[in-house]
C-alpha cells in the first residue's frame, strides 16, 4: 500500500505547490469562491463534451469553459461592486447548467463523476509528474513575471493560468479537494506573522497533507474526504484561535 | 495404533491450521455471502461495497485497493454495475492474478441470461448500458447460476479440494431449491398485480412471478425524477392501476411518497442486497424480507 500512498501523496503536494499561491491571492482579493466557480464552468465543458462527443475532447472543451469563467469573473471584479454576488452567480449557472445538460443522458451523471472527479487515491503516478512538471513551469512562469506586472495585465494573468491550474487539477483531484488545499494552508498562513507567506502554506498544507493520508489509511476513510476536512478543520480552528492576534490586541505590553 | 493415530491427527489438524485460506474481494455483499457459502472454511471474503448504498456509486476506501491487492479471487456481479468505480481500483491495485480475463476473475453476469439487451449500440442515443439491466441477482432463480460458477471457480484456482466445493454447492442449492418452492408459494396471490419501480433494480425478480411493471418512477436509469414525467406517469396509472411502487433504500422517496399518496398505491422500501436493511444479513434472508415485504 506504500506506493499508492505516497503517490497520493506526492499529488495533495503538487497540488499544494501551485494552489497556496492562489489561495493566498484569492483571499487577499476577497474571490475565493473563484476557485468553485471556475472549476463549475470547467464541468459544464465536460458536461458538453459527454453529451455531444462521448467525452471525447473532455480537456480542451473543459478548459475553454474555464478560461471563458475565468475571464468572465476578471471583468466583473474590475466592473461590479459586488464581485461575490457575481461569482457566486457563476458557480450557480455552472452547477444547473451541469444537471440540465446531463438530465436526458442515460446513467449520465455517474459518467460525469467519474470522469470530473476522480478520486485522489486513483490518479497514475505517470499523471501526478506529468503535472508536477506543468506546474513547476508555469510556477516559475509566475515567480519570474508576475511580481513585474501590474493592473489588467496582472488581472488577465491571474485569471487565465488559475482557469487552467484549476480545471487540471480537479480532474486529478475533485472540486472539494482542490478548494480545501488553496484556502486552507493559505488561510493559515496569513495568520502567521513571520517568514513568507508562500513557503509557511507549504509546510503547513503538507504536514496536514501527510496526517490526513495516514489516517485515512489507518482508519479506512475516503482519503479525498479526510484531507479537506482536516484542512477545513485546522483552517477554522486558527481562525478563531486567539494566536496571532495578541501582538495587535496588548501592543503597550 | 494409539501413537500414530494421534500422529495422524496432528498432521491433520496442524494442516487445517497452516493452510492459508484463499483471499477473495467482492464488490458487493451478496456476492461474498455466496462465496462464503461455498467455500467457508477455505476462504476469507472481504465485500468491497456496502449493501446499503448505491450499488452504481460507490466511494472508494483505501482498504478497497489493499483487498483487491492481495486477493487471489476478484469476483465481480458485472454488467458495467461497477463500471462506475471498479476499474480505477483493479488498475490501482496492480494484481496481476486478478485482471479481467485471468484466472483470479470471476465476472457473474455471464452465467445468467440479461434482461433489456438493447438491440444495437448508437451513439445518439447517448450512454445506454449495452449488456443490459444488471440487477440479475434479484431474480432468486439465478442464484443457483452464481453459485456454480463460483464453486467452479474455486475448484479451478484450488483443485486439491474440489470435492469440497462441489459439496458444499449441492448443499446450498438444496437448501436454495426448498425456499424457492416456498416464496413460489407465498409470491403466487400477487401474480398480476402491477406495480411501479423507482429503479429498474427489480425487473428481474418481478418478471419471474409475472407481476407486470407499469413504469419507472425515474425517467431514464440514474436520472432524478422530473415533474413532467410524474406527470405523465400519473396519466397511465390513471388507466392502468397499479398496486404498490417498489422503492430502493438509497434513493430519496419523495416522489414515490408523492405518488403513492395521490392515486392510493402503497409505497414498499425493497432491500437490494444483503445489508440493505437490518433483517437482511444472508441471501436467503434477502430474499425472504423481500418476499415478506412484498406480502406482508
Amino acid at each position: 500500500m506504500t506506493d499508492i500512498l505516497l503517490s497520493t501523496f506526492l499529488l495533495s503536494v503538487v497540488l499544494l505547490g501551485m494552489h497556496s499561491f492562489y489561495g493566498i491571492e484569492v483571499i487577499k482579493r476577497g474571490i475565493i469562491f473563484t476557485d468553485l466557480a471556475i472549476g463549475q464552468m470547467a464541468a459544464v465543458g465536460a458536461a458538453i463534451s459527454i453529451l455531444f462527443f462521448d467525452g471525447e475532447y473532455l480537456f480542451p472543451v473543459s478548459l475553454v469553459f474555464a478560461l471563458f469563467g475565468g475571464s468572465l469573473i476578471a471583468f466583473a471584479s474590475k466592473r461590479a461592486n459586488s464581485h461575490e454576488a457575481f461569482i457566486g452567480l457563476v458557480y450557480a449557472f455552472g452547477l444547473s447548467g451541469v444537471f440540465i445538460l446531463l438530465s436526458k443522458s442515460y446513467h449520465g451523471m455517474e459518467t460525469f463523476q467519474k470522469l470530473m472527479a476522480s478520486d485522489i487515491l486513483f490518479t497514475p503516478l505517470e499523471e501526478i509528474l506529468k503535472t508536477a512538471v506543468i506546474y513547476a513551469v508555469l510556477g516559475l512562469f509566475l515567480f519570474l513575471v508576475y511580481g513585474k506586472t501590474a493592473g489588467a495585465v496582472r488581472d488577465f494573468i491571474f485569471f487565465v493560468t488559475f482557469a487552467l491550474t484549476v480545471t487540471i487539477s480537479v480532474r486529478l483531484a475533485g472540486v472539494l479537494v482542490v478548494f480545501a488545499l488553496l484556502v486552507g494552508p493559505a488561510l493559515i498562513a496569513l495568520k502567521v506573522q513571520k517568514g513568507i507567506q508562500l513557503i509557511n502554506a507549504w509546510i503547513i498544507g503538507v504536514i496536514i497533507n501527510l496526517v490526513s493520508i495516514i489516517v485515512s489509511y489507518n482508519f479506512d476513510f475516503p482519503t479525498g474526504y479526510t484531507l479537506v476536512f482536516f484542512h477545513a478543520l485546522l483552517a477554522l480552528g486558527v481562525s478563531v484561535a486567539p494566536v496571532g492576534r495578541s501582538k495587535e490586541i496588548r501592543p503597550g505590553t | 495404533m494409539k501413537r500414530l493415530l494421534f500422529v495422524l491427527m496432528l498432521i491433520l489438524v496442524s494442516q487445517a491450521i497452516c493452510r492459508r485460506p484463499l483471499h477473495v474481494a467482492a464488490s458487493y455483499p451478496y456476492i461474498a455471502d455466496l462465496v462464503e457459502k461455498i467455500g467457508m472454511r477455505n476462504v476469507r471474503v472481504w465485500a468491497l461495497a456496502r449493501g446499503d448504498y448505491n450499488p452504481h456509486v460507490i466511494i472508494p476506501r483505501p482498504s478497497f485497493i489493499a483487498h483487491v491487492r492481495r486477493a487471489d479471487l476478484l469476483v465481480i456481479s458485472g454488467a458495467q454495475l461497477e463500471i462506475g468505480w471498479l476499474p480505477p481500483i483493479l488498475r490501482q491495485a496492480n494484481n496481476p492474478y486478478v485482471q479481467p480475463g485471468e484466472r483470479g476473475f470471476l465476472d457473474l453476469s455471464r452465467y445468467v441470461t440479461l434482461i433489456d439487451v438493447p438491440a444495437s449500440v448508437s451513439r445518439e442515443q447517448g450512454d445506454i448500458h449495452p449488456e443490459g439491466n444488471p440487477h440479475f441477482y434479484l431474480d432468486p432463480y439465478n442464484i443457483p447460476l452464481l453459485a456454480k460458477a463460483i464453486a467452479e471457480k474455486l475448484c479451478e484456482i484450488d483443485p486439491s479440494d474440489a470435492s469440497y466445493y462441489r459439496s458444499n454447492l449441492d448443499e446450498f442449492v438444496r437448501q436454495w431449491n426448498e425456499k424457492l418452492k416456498e416464496w413460489k408459494e407465498k409470491m403466487r396471490p400477487l401474480e398480476r398485480v402491477a406495480v411501479v419501480e423507482y429503479h429498474k433494480n427489480y425487473d428481474y425478480f418481478l418478471r419471474r412471478f409475472g407481476l407486470p411493471i407499469v413504469g419507472t418512477v425515474e425517467p431514464l436509469p440514474g436520472i432524478p425524477p422530473t415533474s413532467k414525467h410524474i406527470e405523465q406517469l400519473e396519466s397511465v396509472l390513471q388507466n392502468h392501476r397499479a398496486q404498490f411502487i417498489l422503492q430502493d433504500v438509497y434513493n430519496p422517496d419523495d416522489a414515490s411518497r408523492h405518488l403513492a399518496n395521490k392515486l392510493g398505491m402503497k409505497l414498499i422500501v425493497l432491500p437490494h442486497d444483503v445489508g440493505a436493511v437490518r433483517e437482511v444479513d444472508d441471501i436467503f434472508s434477502l430474499f425472504d424480507e423481500i418476499v415478506r415485504r412484498l406480502t406482508q
